[in-house]
C-alpha cells in the first residue's frame, strides 16, 4: 500500500461526505411531492377521526375516497378572536396572520355535528400536534387526535393510543354550574383514582410513566380551548 | 471465478444458518426485541435492514482499500446511515401510515450491531460480490428469526397474524386467552432464547475453545 499523507483521511472523509449529502438531499427532494400528498392526507383522516365521523373512513379507502369523504364532510371556516366566522376565508389564507384560527366544521344532512380544530404545544421532547373536536353545544369534547409527536415509544408516545383518545370522549370544557370555561387536564394516573367525583368530567386518565408528556398536553389543551373560548361562548347562547 | 458457485453458496449458507447473526453471532438482538410484536413491523424492519446490510456491505468493500483505517468506523457509519435515511423517505413516501410507527425503529438500524458488525468484520476485507452475499445471507437469518419470533408472538400475543384474527372466536368461549406477556419484552426474551436454543441444537453450535 502506498504511503498516504496525513491530510489523507480529511479528505476522504470530507469526499464521503460530500457525496452523501449530495445523494440525500436528491432523494429528499424526489420524494418531497409524494411525502407531501401523503401527509396532507393524514391531516384530512385525522380531522375526520377526530370529528368521530359516521360511519368511519374505511380503513383501507384509496387517497381519492379520502379526499371525497372529507370535502362532503367538512366544511373549512376561520375565526377572529372574538369567535367570529370571518366570510369567504379559508384555513390555508390564514398563513402568519395574527388573530385568526381555522374552525373545521363537520356536517351531515346539513345539521352541524362537531367542530374541529388543531392543536399544538410543548410535550416532554417534542412538539405535539393534533385536532380536537366540540360538540355543537360548545361544552362538551367530541373527540381528539395527536398525529405527530416525538415523545418516548410506550410512555409519552401512548398518546397517540386509541384509549388515550377514547378518554377523552364526553368530557367537559365548560362548568355549568359555576358558569366559566374549565380547561380540560391530564390526571397523574387514573381520574376515578386521583380526583374527587365531582371533577371527573374535567380530567382524563394520565399515562403512567410519562407525567412530564401529560402536564404538556394539559398546557397545550388549556391554551388552545382558551383561544376558542370566545366561539364556543357564541355556540353556548344559540 | 464462478458468479454464484459453491463458495458463493456457502457464504449465503452461512448467513442464513450456520452463522446465523442472531444464534450463532447473538447480534441485532435489539430490534429482534423491540420491532416483533407485529408481523407488519417485523416484516418491514426486515426489508429495510436487509437492504441496509447488503447494500452498506458491498459499498463498504468497494471502498475498503480507500479507506483510512484510522476513521474507517466513521466512514462505515456515515455510509450506514445514509442508507437508512434513504429507506426511511421511500417509506414516507410510498408506505406513510407504517412509516409514522417505524421512523423511531429506522433509526435504530444505524446502531444495529449486526449492520456494523457485518461490515467491520467481513466487507473491509473481502471483495464486493462476496461481501454483498454475505451481507444479504445475514440479512435472511436475520429477516427469519426477527419473523418467527414476530409471528409466535403476534398469534399467541394477540390472536392475529398480519392483523387477520386466526384463533378462532369459539377458542376464547371455551375460556382461552391470549398471552399477553408475549406482548412485552420479557416475553420476546424468552422466546428469542428458546429459539436460540432450538437453532442451536440443530446446527450443532460448539463453544469455541479457549
Amino acid at each position: 500500500m502506498p504511503k498516504r499523507s496525513e491530510f489523507y483521511p480529511v479528505g476522504f472523509a470530507f469526499v464521503i461526505c460530500a457525496v452523501a449529502s449530495l445523494l440525500l438531499a436528491s432523494v429528499s427532494q424526489g420524494l418531497k411531492p409524494m411525502q407531501e400528498l401523503n401527509m396532507g392526507l393524514d391531516l384530512k383522516k385525522n380531522i375526520l377521526r377526530s370529528v368521530k365521523l359516521t360511519p368511519p373512513v374505511p380503513p383501507h379507502a384509496s387517497p381519492r375516497e379520502v379526499t371525497q369523504i372529507y370535502t362532503d364532510a367538512i366544511q373549512l371556516a376561520v375565526i377572529d378572536d372574538q369567535g367570529n366566522i370571518v366570510p369567504g376565508k379559508k384555513p390555508d389564507d390564514i398563513k402568519g396572520r395574527q388573530g385568526l384560527y381555522p374552525l373545521f366544521i363537520y356536517q351531515k344532512g346539513g345539521i352541524v355535528q362537531g367542530y374541529c380544530f388543531p392543536i399544538e404545544g410543548k410535550g416532554l421532547w417534542s412538539m405535539l400536534y393534533g385536532y380536537m373536536s366540540i360538540e355543537p353545544d360548545g361544552k362538551t369534547v367530541r373527540g381528539i387526535t395527536f398525529y405527530k409527536e416525538g415523545e418516548t415509544p410506550g410512555l409519552g408516545g401512548e398518546i397517540e393510543a386509541l384509549w388515550f383518545q377514547k378518554n377523552f370522549e364526553g368530557k367537559k370544557i365548560w362548568d355549568d354550574v359555576r358558569q366559566q370555561t374549565v380547561p380540560l387536564a391530564v390526571a397523574k394516573g387514573k381520574v376515578q383514582d386521583r380526583m374527587p367525583k365531582e371533577k371527573w368530567p374535567y380530567y382524563v386518565d394520565g399515562i403512567s410513566g410519562a407525567t412530564l408528556t401529560g402536564k404538556g398536553v394539559s398546557a397545550l389543551l388549556e391554551s388552545w380551548i382558551r383561544t376558542y373560548e370566545p366561539f364556543f361562548m357564541k355556540l353556548h347562547r344559540n | 471465478m464462478a458468479i454464484f458457485g459453491k463458495k458463493e453458496q456457502q457464504i449465503v449458507m452461512d448467513g442464513i444458518w450456520n452463522k446465523n447473526p442472531i444464534a450463532y453471532l447473538v447480534m441485532g438482538i435489539c430490534s429482534a426485541l423491540a420491532v416483533t410484536v407485529k408481523v407488519e413491523t417485523a416484516l418491514l424492519m426486515a426489508i429495510g435492514t436487509s437492504f441496509v446490510l447488503s447494500f452498506a456491505c458491498m459499498v463498504i468493500s468497494f471502498l475498503r482499500n480507500y479507506i483510512p483505517s484510522n476513521v474507517r468506523i466513521i466512514i462505515q457509519l456515515t455510509v450506514i446511515a445514509s442508507l437508512v435515511i434513504i429507506v426511511d423517505q421511500v417509506m414516507k413516501a410510498y408506505a406513510y401510515e407504517i412509516s409514522k410507527q417505524m421512523s423511531v425503529f429506522v433509526g435504530l438500524i444505524i446502531t444495529n450491531t449486526l449492520v456494523m458488525g457485518r461490515t467491520e468484520g467481513y466487507a473491509m476485507n473481502n471483495p464486493p460480490w462476496p461481501s454483498f452475499l454475505d451481507g444479504l445471507g445475514n440479512a435472511i437469518g436475520y429477516s427469519g428469526m426477527i419473523l418467527t419470533v414476530a409471528a409466535m408472538r403476534e398469534i399467541f400475543g394477540s390472536g392475529t397474524f398480519l392483523g387477520h384474527q386466526v384463533i378462532p372466536q369459539a377458542f376464547y368461549q371455551a375460556g382461552y386467552i391470549n398471552n399477553s406477556m408475549l406482548l412485552l419484552a420479557p416475553g420476546a426474551f424468552f422466546l428469542l432464547a428458546a429459539i436460540v436454543c432450538l437453532q442451536r441444537s440443530i446446527s450443532g453450535y460448539k463453544e469455541e475453545q479457549q
